[in-house]
């Protein structure tokens, strides 16, 4: 340790101890701390449009599922292409709720942070019963299992009038100690209901991985034979990866369905699927960072596009096609740019300043 | 986020000093939005249909029909996603929008509640008969997929010969495939003379034959079908192949085919050649294959516009079009009574909009009527049948009776 | 019993259609240990390449699908220069990843053509009249579909285990430091794999634009029904995707003509590819003719 606990210019670890902390200087704690204040008040201090707000809920919703595939593919290394099922699998909890007892009973508008504790549940629970198939399977049969799932989530999902043949099945606002949250205030509420859990989550999982239940899920990405060697159980692990990324997915399928104040079956296709895997590819696989990196560049990306696609319908009204085919064309861009040139994402980035900063006046 | 309106800052100066020197004619600005798919699923609807607004909008404000005033209406594509959807709509809201225009049945449904909340009138493309469930603001522009299906089931009971006509119904795998299938069996129960054999939800089958042999083997005469063009080209050109298709209407022994507004059109053409010879479709929307007012305007506008002839026939170009008419005759409406127009009046208007004040945009076969219990617009249906490679119309437009009969 | 023959007949024609589109996966899987999502959109734009040359420059259909054939060849192939070849021993996720990428990209470059958004339909080549086998009927395009199915498998399979090059691609696919200290140009080989699959999506997609009409989303929705096939098969085997195409096409045709409409049930060809495919692996995880790999620490 240095004796300076507010300034380290390189590595002073003198126990294995020092090396796992969270913080390793009280500045980091500090700027840390700040930037987490500044996320809750900022927006108290502009004035944010319904649009934009939406937004960020959605970047981060998408952070609370990007932790959990991040969990199971970065850190774990098994290939989930059915991660919007389980968005799907815990927003289809609650909406299942809402059809049955009805959609602004008490139980949904008041104890919705208990109803969010249920939807990652039942995302666990579908997580962990998916992830059987990998004690068998491995790689890309496996990719394709996650793959099937997804497909098969769908067709019931379209088929069952239970689930409302995938039509939108409501969901009521909730209540906050201030009375019903209205619709000015909704996304606004819901900003600060999801960062909230976006920073419980990020916590829990940075001290995850702290542990040797962490540490084994890197060990069996890297080498599962191996690591059943050293003594560790490589299906349970498996297993409880997918289970563990089914909560967080679950969780923010709970919120997506607050959020959007509805279910319906648009939202958790495979096409999502494919976005969350960019998300996570694009921020940095096996990186916590990198799931907070991740969904924010893709969603204001698509944004960006947006823009542009508008302004540029200003000037040419008929090339229509030329400004719709930009979506799809920006959005493999970067995930293949990305690949080509920066495989370990935004995370990587984020890093490089960091040590950059640390060791400042040395060179990087 | 915030710096994104940093560049706006000079283009709103600009645009500002702009219109501070042009003359002070205080002409206002009526704000509508369009979200629907471009890309995506759908979209060789969506496309026609957003050139459809896009074309009429640009008219009105070109030809000056609102007297100075000039109505916006940007067009956002969602790709079919309801999120993005939600995402557009309310970045409209912000902008002040006085009339929505949605597109797909999810997004509609999805929305259903915020459009209530903001009491802001919606018209969509969707005619989707769940859309007016407990709703006030959503206006159908025709009649429901619900009604279409009734009609050509009446057409086909009053036009069947010997004794009841058994009939399958060949439906897209969704709620805006199956919704119709629940109102044509009440319509059944309700006394409409025919029994409905079988209904098939398609997949994405390359191969139809052995569904189409059950069909026959069980003496099905009739396909109703209500899904989108390419499944019904696929089965038509199955069904051409095993010499199934009837020659005449009804024939014994063999199919007639028969589907919905999404099911039909050009496309269909397109998509199924000669298979398509002899397939009955219903519609609200005037043709360019039957020249009239309607049409002659159409093709004039998508020729100022400088539309391919693909687009300028397309029905869903029509379709596009019909809806901004309807807006902007409603605003048209609410200026001439000299009111402010907002949401509140342009909704009192749509829901005035019967009687004597029906509105006939030329390019449907019937009046738009609208009252608050009837959101569905034109009630007014036509068959048209595929000869020599166009649809051509069967007998004279109608409204399906046993629509009013199942309400109750 | 004609109904029944009439479903196992149809089950082989449009298994055997599964059959060439899963050819293109297992073409570039087993040289290169690639999955490419992007596939489905390589049998559109084979596809729409076909009705370019016939309708538009009305070069006669037979000389337009070889030259579509061809122009995948080469489209195949630069995509595995440009894209792949950087990616050459990277993670599984980051492949699967890129083609992923490419998916997007060549959706992109589809909707800047007018392809994207409008419907077409070939012209009639054929007879309309139907083949009949027995109680049983077929159409000509079906039959010529499964001809040229039959005779490209019957090509690739003589290819693999014949020519040297062929040979070759199997030496890399076992072992690729191995087969680069006996000569063989590794690169060269991914990249003649890409090519034979393109031109195995050109076929197929030639094929199923006669079938459905050119309808982009159908066309690209075929990258992923062809998925549960590959697997089935076994992403290495060739013979295997055949075997798996014929079953999903029997599956789907028997799943629609018995089970739909019984006990509520409907739609069901587009699910039970998957489900059963999931047995199936439970019981083998490399597909029913895959390649069984050892693995060592």
């Amino acid at each position: 340790m240095s004796a300076n606990r507010w300034f380290a210019t390189g590595n002073f670890f003198s126990a294995y101890r020092d090396e796992q902390r969270i913080f390793t200087t009280h500045l980091d704690r500090a700027i840390f701390i700040t930037f987490l204040a500044a996320l809750f008040i900022w927006p108290l201090c502009f004035e944010v449009s319904s649009k934009y707000m939406l937004v960020l809920d959605n970047i981060l919703i998408a952070m609370v599922a990007i932790i959990g595939l991040n969990l199971v593919t970065g850190f774990a290394g098994l290939i989930s292409i059915g991660h919007a099922a389980f968005v799907g699998v815990g927003a289809y909890t609650l909406a299942l709720l809402a059809r049955t007892i009805g959609d602004s009973h008490v139980i949904i508008t008041h104890a919705w942070p208990l109803m969010l504790l249920a939807c990652g549940a039942m995302g666990a629970v579908f997580g962990g019963f998916v992830g059987l198939p990998a004690l068998r399977l491995k790689h890309l049969y496996l990719a394709i299992a996650t793959l099937s799932f997804q497909m098969i989530f769908q067709w019931t999902i379209n088929f069952l009038p239970l689930f409302n043949q995938g039509q939108t099945i409501p969901v009521g606002r909730v209540f906050w100690f201030t009375g019903e949250v209205s619709r000015r205030d909704h996304y606004f509420f819901w900003y600060y209901v999801t960062l909230t859990i976006v920073v419980i989550f990020g916590l829990s999982v940075r001290n995850l991985l702290r542990t040797r239940y962490g540490r084994s899920l890197v060990a069996v990405r890297d080498n599962d034979r191996a690591a059943d060697a050293m003594g560790m159980h490589p299906g349970l692990t498996k297993v409880y990866a997918f289970g563990l990324a089914g909560f967080f997915a679950g969780v923010a399928g709970g919120l997506h369905a607050y959020l959007y104040r509805g279910v319906g079956i648009e939202s958790f296709m495979l096409h999502q699927s494919i976005t969350y895997l960019a998300m996570a590819i694009v921020g940095g696989l096996g990186t916590l960072t990198g799931a907070f990196f991740g969904p924010a560049a893709i969603r204001l990306l698509d944004l960006q596009v947006e823009n542009l696609v508008g302004w540029s319908a200003q000037f040419l009204p008929a090339t229509m096609n030329l400004a719709t085919a930009l979506k799809p064309l920006t959005f493999g861009l970067v995930i293949v740019l990305f690949l080509m040139f920066e495989p370990r994402g935004i995370a990587n980035w984020w890093r490089i300043c960091r040590v950059y900063i640390k060791l400042w006046p040395f060179r990087y | 986020m915030r710096h994104q309106h940093v560049w706006m800052v000079p283009i709103m100066i600009v645009l500002g000093m702009v219109m501070a020197l042009t003359p002070a004619a205080h002409a206002e600005v009526y704000k509508l939005a369009l979200s629907l798919a471009i890309t995506g699923p759908t979209s060789d609807a969506g496309n026609p249909y957003s050139k459809g607004v896009e074309d009429y909008i640009r008219y009105v404000n070109d030809t000056k029909l609102l007297k100075g005033d000039t109505v916006s209406c940007p067009i956002r594509d969602d790709q079919y996603q309801t999120d993005i959807t939600k995402r557009n709509f309310e970045d409209f809201l912000a902008d002040g929008i006085v009339l929505y225009l949605n597109y797909s049945t999810g997004s509609t449904l999805a929305l259903k509640r915020d459009f209530e909340e903001e009491k802001i009138p919606v018209i969509p493309a969707s005619f989707h008969a769940g859309n007016l469930e407990d709703s006030n603001y959503i206006f159908l522009p025709i009649a429901t997929y619900s009604s279409q299906c009734i009609g050509l089931a009446e057409y086909i009971v009053a036009n069947h010969k010997g004794d009841t006509p058994k009939v399958a119904m060949f439906i897209h795998p969704s709620a805006f495939g199956r919704g119709p299938v629940e109102d044509v069996q009440k319509a059944v129960a309700a006394g409409l003379k025919m029994d409905i054999v079988e209904v098939v939800e398609h997949g994405k089958d390359l191969d139809n034959t052995a569904m189409l042999q059950r069909l026959v083997s069980k003496q099905v005469r009739y396909v109703l079908s209500q899904t989108v063009q390419s499944p019904v080209a696929t089965l038509l050109k199955d069904a051409q192949r095993l010499g199934l298709i009837a020659k005449q209407f009804g024939e014994e022994g063999k199919l007639t085919f028969l589907g919905a507004h999404y099911t039909g059109g050009n496309d269909l053409i397109e998509l199924a050649g000669t298979a398509a010879e002899g397939y009955y479709w219903t519609t609200s929307y005037t043709l360019t294959s039957e020249p009239g007012e309607g049409t002659t305007f159409q093709l004039m506008l998508a020729k100022k516009y400088g539309r391919d002839d693909k687009t300028a026939n397309s029905h869903n170009y029509t379709n596009g079009m019909m809806v901004a008419q309807l807006a902007v005759e409603t605003i048209r409406r609410v200026k001439a009574k000299g009111e402010k127009v907002t949401r509140a009046s342009l909704y009192n208007e749509l829901n005035a909009m019967n009687g004597n004040n029906a509105y006939s945009p030329g390019n449907t076969v019937g009046p738009v009527t609208y009252s608050p219990t009837d959101h569905a617009g034109v009630d007014t249906l036509q068959i048209y049948s595929v000869k020599q490679g166009a649809f051509h119309s069967v007998g004279k437009p109608f409204i399906p009776a046993f629509v009013a009969k199942i309400k109750k | 019993m004609a109904y029944f023959l009439q479903l196992v007949i149809s089950g082989i024609v449009v298994g055997s259609i599964y059959a060439l589109s899963g050819l293109g996966f297992v073409l570039i899987y087993k040289s290169s240990r690639v999955l490419n999502i992007a596939h489905g959109q390589i049998i559109a734009s084979g596809a729409f390449i076909t009705y370019a040359l016939t309708v538009w420059l009305e070069i006669p259909l037979y000389i337009s699908f070889f030259i579509s054939m061809g122009a995948t060849f080469f489209l195949a192939m630069s995509v595995e220069r440009v894209f792949l070849r950087r990616l050459i021993g990277e993670p599984i996720i980051s492949v699967i990843m890129v083609t992923i990428g490419l998916m997007s990209i060549l959706d992109g470059i589809i909707y800047l053509t007018p392809f994207g958004s409008v419907n077409y339909s070939f012209p009639e080549f054929f007879p309309k009249t139907p083949v009949n086998i027995g109680p049983a009927t077929i159409s000509w395009t079906q039959l010529v579909g499964l001809i040229i199915t039959f005779v490209l498998i019957g090509l690739f399979s003589w290819f693999f285990k014949r020519s040297t090059v062929g040979i070759s691609m199997r030496a890399v696919s076992d072992d690729q430091f191995a087969s680069m200290s006996v000569g063989i140009s590794v690169p060269r080989v991914f990249g003649l794999a890409w090519a034979m699959a393109g031109m195995s999506a050109a076929a197929a997609g030639g094929i199923i634009g006669n079938i459905t009409g050119l309808n982009f989303e159908t066309l690209h929705a075929f990258g992923i029904i062809v998925f549960p096939v590959v697997i089935l098969g076994g992403l290495d085997s060739i013979i295997g995707a055949v075997v798996a195409g014929i079953i999903m096409g029997l599956i789907q045709q028997f799943a629609s003509g018995y089970l739909d409409g019984k006990w509520g049930l409907n739609g069901t060809a587009d699910v039970l590819p998957y489900v059963i495919l999931l047995v199936i692996l439970l019981f083998k995880p490399h597909g029913l003719f895959g390649t069984h790999e050892i693995e060592r620490v």
